[in-house]
């Protein structure tokens, strides 16, 4: 099953962020819980956990493009 | 929160107990033979000298304030008398152990601390230096009086420099060491490692701690010295500075700066807090030196000492400097001193008995050592009746000449009346840094200095439309960019707060600075604002430049003492000898409501000596945060919060990408118009600029806006010239109105362009009541509604249309409310 991992809501007031670091790459196994992506607000760098245990199967957005929040950056692939 | 240091549960979480360093309790021992093999009789004899200097030069004073005489030398002394009859032994020990490098900072009874450092560094420093150092003191003059009124060669005529130079001082003369601007209880004279006495009880913990950091991070020789009463472990600020001073950072955290700060404090313990008697009544620690215990596992090395005894102090004094220059400070000496004399020449001695008074009549350290001398055979009763002369001749020479206007001049304030006002600021301001700062890793590396060089300078696009803060350059980025070039081009420059490190504060303006600058170039601070304040100003005093911040202006409170008296007031205390290159960053909170959302910046504005800057967009902010960073004088910054995304949105051109300055104390016009102009302060700029279109559009009436971006300074010539052309004045402010900055310029402003006036000028501010929080926050701030309001019905009551805003109420009915 493909799971989206999307941009999560940072702030009352923060619309968008930029996608500052993916921590891992395209075929890359990943955990539920495991930072995979940091990304930055105007205010506050943080890091992005994988919502779900698989194989990070695409990276949306690249590292350095800004993203609105809810867009789908990175899809997961579990079993 | 640094992640190298872990809380680890396993180990939290274990059962066990504290154990502390012990605490000697007068522990010296040395027996007298060996000291004096050590130092000699004409050593040992010079310890009793310079008692007896203290002792007679007080009595001097003591006498003028009870008997308006000294040794038939007439004079009305109008000033204070804090004396430390019965202390000298601590004053003379202490200095005994310490060089001219290391700095002592006092307090409000520190006439004797002064002179024994005084007359200590003239016996260590040589004759040459000690000529260049009067000869260069106030272009030669104190010299000049000293050498025709009072005479001396080599070492005596330092001396005479010296005493005569303190009189004079605290005579408030023109030649007094500070300019007459100190006084006696503010007396100093760096060249001899003699820095500010203070009369803020305890306000020498934090700044001599400041000054401790900027001997370590200098890699200047020497400690400091804090030294205070007994009465001052019941402050705060003295408890947050030793706690400063304890960081575990300085070990755990800071590289190759590893080790802690020089700086020793030092208790004259005297039992009573005026008249409060520390052990058994307003303290519980029943020894002064057990709150050692309570700052680090070392217990600060703390010990308490006889200060009857100058020789035990000495050795206690010489024992602490040995470790603080080892990189094991801070220290921590209780020196028990029994004050004869009264708190001050007022006092009644009402809180103690007479009895207890003659206990400690032996214990004297005069009587003591003397009896010592002459049993020794080191002095006879001829040598030393000698002695006690040539001292009572030498005060009595140098008071002679004290109150004698000719040799010193009283401070003419009516030929020149505002002489004093001269001394407040330098307004200097350095040249661009440009000397490399040592870095962890080049700015380039940083994501934050990537992420803001993808963004636009302008903040508006080619349609109108306003970027969003992740697309153009904002406030923040603005103060960012002009930190940033700071900090890494001049190496004297440090930054601390509350979070300002991996946090980069808490609104993010040094995001991505940890990066970049070692942890003792910036660091985060304990919740102390007081101690933020006051070592910023001690590091300032040693040499350095600080830029501190208070997470919200709300917390000015906090600070209060080390803002208004200490930040304020040593440039002009000094005379303009000592330079206060501070800036405090504030800022000014937004829905958190009644104690994280006040705009205090009258509170500061109000206080004599500090320069207040409020920028509004981020090339002001950028601009104004150089010139703060670069000016010789002290500087309170406010930012408010909801303003840190704006972007650029009135210079087309946007903000440079380079080093820029925006001189401070210059208003500037945001929008041209010719009915009405608008003056704000801070965030009321947007709404001012909205109301503006709106009056525009609906109303036909154009307004011009100007922005104040400066408070002190404050350049009215650009708003007069535009009252002059509308004849009507509007000031928006988000502070509560009464006593505000605004009020101040209304003021100001009606009775310099009074001719022009067609109205009133009229204040729009806050309510004189507390914020709210989030939800009622648009009923507190004046918003675009309100400004409308004013307009259509104090301006142009023609053009009046139905109330938008809230305020229906009447300011008279309000002011007898109390609101």
């Amino acid at each position: 099953m493909d799971i989206p991992l999307l941009m999560p809501q940072l702030g009352n007031e923060t619309t968008e962020a930029e996608l500052t670091e993916w921590l891992k790459s395209e075929g890359d196994a990943v955990t539920e819980g495991e930072q995979i992506l940091v990304v930055t607000t105007t205010k506050l760098s943080m890091e992005i956990e994988a919502p779900a245990t698989g194989v990070l199967k695409q990276i949306v957005v690249p590292e350095g493009d800004l993203a609105e929040i809810g867009t789908t950056l990175a899809i997961i692939a579990t079993e | 929160m640094p992640k190298e240091i872990t809380v680890d549960p396993a180990i939290v979480r274990q059962k066990s107990t504290l154990s502390f360093a012990e605490i000697p309790v007068n522990a010296y021992a040395t027996p007298f033979a060996e000291e004096r093999a050590r130092r000699g009789d004409a050593a040992l004899t010079e310890i009793l000298r310079h008692m007896l200097v203290i002792r007679e030069f007080e009595s001097m004073l003591g006498s003028f304030k009870a008997t308006g005489a000294y040794a038939g030398i007439p004079f009305n002394y109008k000033g204070p008398a804090h004396l430390s009859i019965g202390q000298e032994g601590a004053a003379v020990g202490a200095a005994l152990a310490l060089e001219p490098d290391d700095h002592i900072f006092g307090s409000h009874r520190s006439h004797g601390e002064f002179i024994a450092k005084g007359l200590s560094a003239i016996a260590r420093l040589d004759e040459a230096s000690l000529q260049a150092i009067m000869g260069g003191h106030q272009d030669g003059a104190l010299l000049q009086s000293v050498t025709s009124h009072l005479g001396g060669e080599g070492k005596a005529l330092a001396e005479n420099f010296l005493l005569f130079g303190l009189l004079a001082e605290i005579f408030m003369r023109a030649n007094g060491f500070n300019g007459g601007m100190g006084g006696s209880m503010h007396a100093f004279f760096p060249p001899f490692g003699a820095y500010p006495n203070n009369a803020i009880v305890g306000a020498s913990g934090g700044i001599a701690t400041g000054a401790a950091l900027r001997k370590k991070l200098s890699g200047a020789t020497g400690i400091t010295v804090a030294n205070s009463g007994d009465g001052s472990t019941g402050c705060g600020p003295v408890w947050e500075a030793m706690n400063f001073a304890s960081m575990a950072q300085f070990d755990t955290l800071w590289g190759d700066k590893q080790g802690g700060l020089p700086v020793l404090f030092f208790f004259n313990n005297n039992f009573y807090a005026m008249g409060g008697q520390t052990i058994g009544e307003t303290m519980g620690w029943d020894r002064l030196s057990r709150i050692g215990a309570a700052i680090n596992p070392a217990s600060m090395h703390a010990e308490t000492v006889d200060g009857s005894n100058p020789l035990a102090v000495a050795d206690a004094v010489a024992r602490k400097r040995a470790l603080l220059l080892d990189g094991k400070g801070p220290a921590l000496l209780d020196v028990e001193c029994y004050r004869i004399s009264g708190h001050s020449t007022t006092d009644a001695s009402a809180y103690r008995t007479r009895e207890e008074m003659q206990l400690w009549e032996p214990h004297d350290p005069i009587a003591l050592f003397q009896a010592k001398l002459l049993a020794e055979g080191i002095l006879t009763d001829a040598s030393l009746a000698a002695l006690r002369e040539q001292v009572v001749a030498q005060i009595t020479a140098v008071t002679a000449a004290a109150v004698n206007p000719e040799a010193a001049p009283i401070v003419d304030v009516r030929a020149d009346p505002t002489l004093i006002g001269k001394l407040m600021f330098s307004h200097n301001e350095i040249p661009v840094p440009a000397t490399p700062a040592p870095l962890i890793a080049q700015p380039e590396t940083s994501a934050r200095i990537r992420q803001n060089a993808k963004k636009a300078r302008f903040g508006l696009s080619e349609t109108g439309e306003k970027l969003s803060a992740m697309r153009a350059i904002t406030l923040r980025d603005g103060l960012f960019e002009s930190v940033l070039h700071h900090m890494v081009n001049d190496p004297s420059l440090i930054a601390y707060g509350e979070e300002c490190r991996e946090w980069g504060g808490a609104f993010g303006v040094y995001r991505g600075l940890s990066d970049i600058l070692p942890h003792d170039r910036l660091f985060n601070s304990p919740i102390s604002e007081a101690a933020i304040v006051a070592t910023a100003v001690g590091y300032a005093l040693e040499g350095g430049r600080s830029l501190v911040e208070l997470m919200y202006g709300d917390f000015i409170g906090r600070a209060g003492d080390e803002i208004f008296n200490q930040m304020a007031k040593w440039q002009s205390m000094s005379a303009a000898a000592l330079k206060v290159p501070v800036v405090l960053r504030c800022s000014i909170g937004s829905k958190y409501g009644a104690q994280h959302s006040q705009d205090w910046s009258a509170l500061v504005a109000h206080i004599p000596g500090l320069k207040v800057i409020y920028p509004a967009t981020p090339y002001d902010a950028k601009g104004l945060l150089a010139s703060a960073l670069s000016s010789d004088d002290p500087v309170v910054f406010f930012e408010s919060q909801r303003l840190y995304d704006v972007v650029e949105q009135f210079r087309p051109e946007g903000v440079p990408t380079e080093y820029f300055r925006v001189p401070i104390g210059e208003p500037d016009i945001k929008r041209v118009g010719s009915d009405l102009t608008i003056l704000t302060i801070g965030p009321s700029l947007y709404s001012a600029i909205a109301a503006a279109e709106q009056l525009e559009t609906n109303h036909g009436i154009s307004a011009e806006i100007i922005d104040a971006r400066t408070l002190v300074p404050f350049h009215y010539e650009k708003v007069l010239e535009s009252v002059r052309k509308t004849g009507r004045l509007l000031l928006v402010s988000e502070a509560s109105e009464r006593g505000s900055f605004a009020m101040t310029l209304s003021s100001n402003i009606t009775r310099f362009a009074y001719g022009d006036l067609k109205a009133a000028p009229r204040v729009l501010g806050s309510p004189n009541w507390i914020v709210p929080g989030a939800e009622m926050e648009s009923t507190y701030f004046p918003q675009v509604e309100d400004i409308l309001d004013v307009v259509t019905s104090d301006f142009f009551p023609e053009k009046r249309v139905n109330r938008r805003g809230v305020r229906n109420w009447d300011d008279l009915e309000l002011a007898r409310l109390a609101l």
